[in-house]
């Protein structure tokens, strides 16, 4: 558990983009730099918000960046950071989940132009907006607090809000090489042949079936 | 591919074939080989596997993680190019008062077998012969005997795994000796749900996957990682993209147009078929080719349209179609889905269950003997997916609702039940009614003036009886081998059913038979009013049995490629 409670991040959240697909994008974006390895967003004025998806040919093998703008604010990103790393921490060899990027991912998501990515953005930027004036300023406790609440609160949007936040920190986190490793997902990996699970696997199974009676 | 916007299209043709999947690749295969020309036409673009695959790709490279958009329904890499539930400029309707349908399309060679599930069931000596067994629904004008040797030809072709020795179940064929690759071996969900199925006395199997698990001359084996949904670089899974259209290129007898959409077939003044008309997708302009023969296999559904919207002076209600037969029984499979997550599956050692991307076992239907007492006078196969898969955006959805931990013993949770879950799939015969067919929308038209299908959809009890048993079933198999189904499940069989369309499985709407009276084709899929026109994909399906329907598809239109190509020797055509 890490829900002692724990100083504010010194360094503020910075996109974690390589440097070559940030170049890439800064033609898309517009408003994006690339400094030092990492992209730093500014503001987009006077720029046109592109707001179409990725069509329904989408390059597979070598995905494009999906198109739209990215809406999401400097102090969202900072309390998406915040948040995503109260759920998912580092630990050991895992890192952690905003060094991961999972707040552009959240960007990204509540960015989108289609129906289900949509209905989830006000959920997702009133609650950042919410958890942001209490874990953007203050102290580390005020801060543990403030993110200790949020399981427990009784207000639908607040719970609304955890809820999403919580299952796509989960489900960008562990789509990522390094939850497959903390997940214990061994696959997609060429072979030649399927032997099957191993004999500690089956000998655990059988354990099972006569807890089960089967 | 080699298939092109615009090569040359004056010819001359022996057989001009609409749609380049299941049934236009094996006519296009059989028919090149036979010495034909041919001139294949395809609605949607040229596809590559080879080159367009996104074999290993994470979710984490694709735009959302991968997840189903609009844009992508089945997901960021499904094999699927400009369509799914809808086609930009293509619309379909549903008609006032019916139940719903929905209409999966692509727009791209090889059609739907880009994608597909690779389940490669062969239909049974019951499933031809459904109204001499119960008194419902119709026979088929050819029977089990005639069609198994081009079961066995088509699965020796395509690759397909599941070897195992004869059981002799009822209406679940074996395969001959020599006929299948090795099955794969089943893995630990797939031993663990075999045990419960076991103590209720019902058979589990291998099953018959198209994918090439051992050595097949021409083939690459299967890598036994990446999701066959996304189609396969190296051929190792079925695709008419890999399998049968580049050796019909090779033998210099068959031309591609791709972006072709074909509309009407034109007749000449004596009545016979003399080619077909099309709009080309991206220009809009309309081109006429003609062959000595034209074969449809755009799909049941574009089929359909097609010979509705062909009318003339002699067939003013569309081709083939004086007895009102086009567009009729239409039939969909039963469908519908129970997950359930279990304990015993918790903590596992790690292990790769990525498998040969279909299912390793499955159910075959059961019931054949008790249907009046089950309720229901036909049966369904179960098709089970679980394991350690490649994580995705419901990784959270591992973890019960009411769940909130973070950190470290969030970790410990998802580590623990990662590949606990299990979901169980039931795909079940529907008998065909008068109440599901499609006709042409009397004012809906797509981008190019053409009238679109209207679809008519209503499930009947026997339909819906099996699916509250199918829902039945699954409860009592997740409480037997002690988990807990999702919440929220449905046991109201009326409100569990899938759509109309929902399975993809389609077919029926040209349907074979005896004669004119009772079909639209003979039982080489030649249509009884135009002699030099023939129907070789799902339309000509009689009966939906709960295999799903690739396989036959793919049989039926080999075995009528072969009467074609004799026709064309004799001169007949």
């Amino acid at each position: 558990m890490t829900d002692a409670p724990q100083a504010p991040e010194t360094e503020p959240y910075v996109s974690k983009i390589d440097r070559r697909t940030a170049l890439a994008w800064v033609g898309v974006v517009g408003a994006a730099t690339a400094v030092g390895g990492v992209v730093v967003f500014g503001p987009r004025m006077g720029l046109e918000r592109i707001t179409h998806g990725y069509g329904t040919d989408p390059k597979l093998t070598k995905p494009e960046k999906a198109p739209w703008s990215r809406i999401m604010i400097g102090p969202q990103l900072q309390t998406a950071a915040i948040l995503a790393d109260y759920i998912l921490p580092a630990s050991g060899a895992a890192p952690s989940a905003s060094s991961l990027g999972v707040p552009d991912f959240i960007d990204e998501w509540v960015s989108a132009p289609y129906p289900q990515q949509v209905k989830d953005r006000p959920v997702i930027l009133n609650g950042l907006n919410a958890l942001g004036g209490q874990v953007l300023r203050g102290d580390a406790a005020a801060r543990a607090r403030a993110l200790a609440a949020l399981p427990a609160a009784a207000d639908a949007p607040t719970q609304a809000f955890w809820k999403k936040f919580r299952h796509l920190t989960i489900g960008a986190y562990y789509t990522t090489p390094a939850g497959f490793k903390d997940i214990g997902y061994i696959g997609n990996v060429a072979r030649t042949s399927d032997p099957g699970p191993s004999a500690e696997v089956k000998a655990a199974l059988e354990a099972q079936f006569k807890k089960l009676g089967l | 591919m080699a298939a092109a916007d615009s090569p040359k299209l004056n010819g001359p043709y022996d057989v001009i074939i609409v749609g380049s999947g299941a049934g236009g690749g094996m006519s296009a295969y059989h028919l090149t080989k036979s010495g034909l020309k041919v001139l294949m036409l395809e609605a949607g673009r040229d596809y590559d596997p080879r080159v367009e695959t996104p074999m290993f790709n994470t979710n984490a490279e694709a735009p959302l993680r991968g997840v189903g958009t609009p844009d992508k329904p089945f997901g960021f890499y499904d094999a699927t190019v400009d369509g799914g539930w809808q086609v930009p400029n293509e619309p379909y309707t549903v008609a006032e008062g019916s139940e719903p349908f929905t209409w999966w399309r692509p727009r791209m060679l090889g059609g739907r077998t880009n994608h597909w599930g690779r389940i490669a069931l062969r239909f049974g000596p019951l499933d031809f012969k459904p109204k001499s067994r119960d008194g419902l629904g119709y026979d088929w004008p050819i029977t089990y005997d005639d069609l198994a040797p081009w079961y066995d030809k088509t699965e020796k072709l395509i690759g397909v795994s599941g070897a195992a020795p004869p059981r002799n179940l009822l209406n679940t064929p074996d395969s001959p000796p020599g006929c299948l690759m090795e099955a794969a071996p089943p893995r630990a969900f797939e031993i663990f749900y075999e045990r419960a199925f076991r103590a209720m006395g019902i058979p589990v199997i291998p099953m018959h996957g198209a994918v090439v698990t051992g050595q097949m001359e021409g083939r690459n084996t299967c890598l036994f990682a990446t999701p066959c949904g996304r189609g396969c670089a190296i051929g190792a899974n079925f695709q008419s993209t890999t399998v049968l259209i580049p050796p019909a290129m090779a033998t210099g007898n068959l031309t591609i147009r791709t972006n072709a959409l074909v509309y009407q077939v034109d007749l000449d003044k004596t009545g016979k078929a003399k080619g077909v008309s099309f709009v080309d997708r991206k220009t809009g302009e309309h081109h006429s080719v003609t062959a000595r023969a034209v074969v449809l296999a755009a799909g049941s559904g574009e089929t359909a349209r097609i010979l509705l919207n062909s009318k003339s002076g002699a067939f003013p209600n569309g081709l083939c179609n004086t007895h009102g037969m086009v567009g009729r029984y239409l039939m969909d499979s039963v469908g519908l889905g129970v997950t359930g997550q279990f304990p015993a599956l918790e903590g596992l050692p790690p292990t790769n269950d990525d498998g040969q991307g279909t299912q390793h076992t499955y159910i075959p239907w059961w019931g054949y003997e008790k249907q009046k007492e089950l309720g229901f006078p036909r049966g369904y196969h179960i098709e089970i997916g679980g394991g350690r898969r490649m994580p995705s955006m419901g990784m959270a959805g591992l973890l019960p609702d009411d769940e909130t931990s973070v950190g470290d013993e969030l970790r410990a949770k998802l580590r623990n039940r990662f590949g606990s879950t299990i979901g169980f799939d039931g795909r079940g015969e529907m008998i065909p009614n008068d109440d599901c067919y499609c006709e042409l929308d009397p004012t809906v038209r797509d981008k190019w003036g053409i009238p679109v299908l209207r679809f008519h959809w209503k499930w009947g009890e026997s339909e819906t009886n099996q699916a509250a048993h199918m829902v039945k079933t699954f409860l009592e198999v997740i409480d037997r081998l002690g988990g807990k189904p999702e919440k929220g499940v449905e046991t109201d069989g009326r409100k569990a059913i899938s759509k109309g369309g929902e399975m993809i499985h389609e077919i029926g709407t040209a349907r074979m038979g005896h004669n004119d009276a009772d079909s639209v084709v003979n039982q080489f899929g030649q249509s009884w009013a135009v002699p030099n026109l023939f129907v070789m994909d799902g339309a000509v399906m009689v009966s939906s049995p709960d295999k799903n329907p690739t396989l036959s598809i793919l049989a039926l239109a080999w075995r009528s490629a072969d009467n074609l190509a004799t026709l064309a020797k004799q001169g007949a055509i």
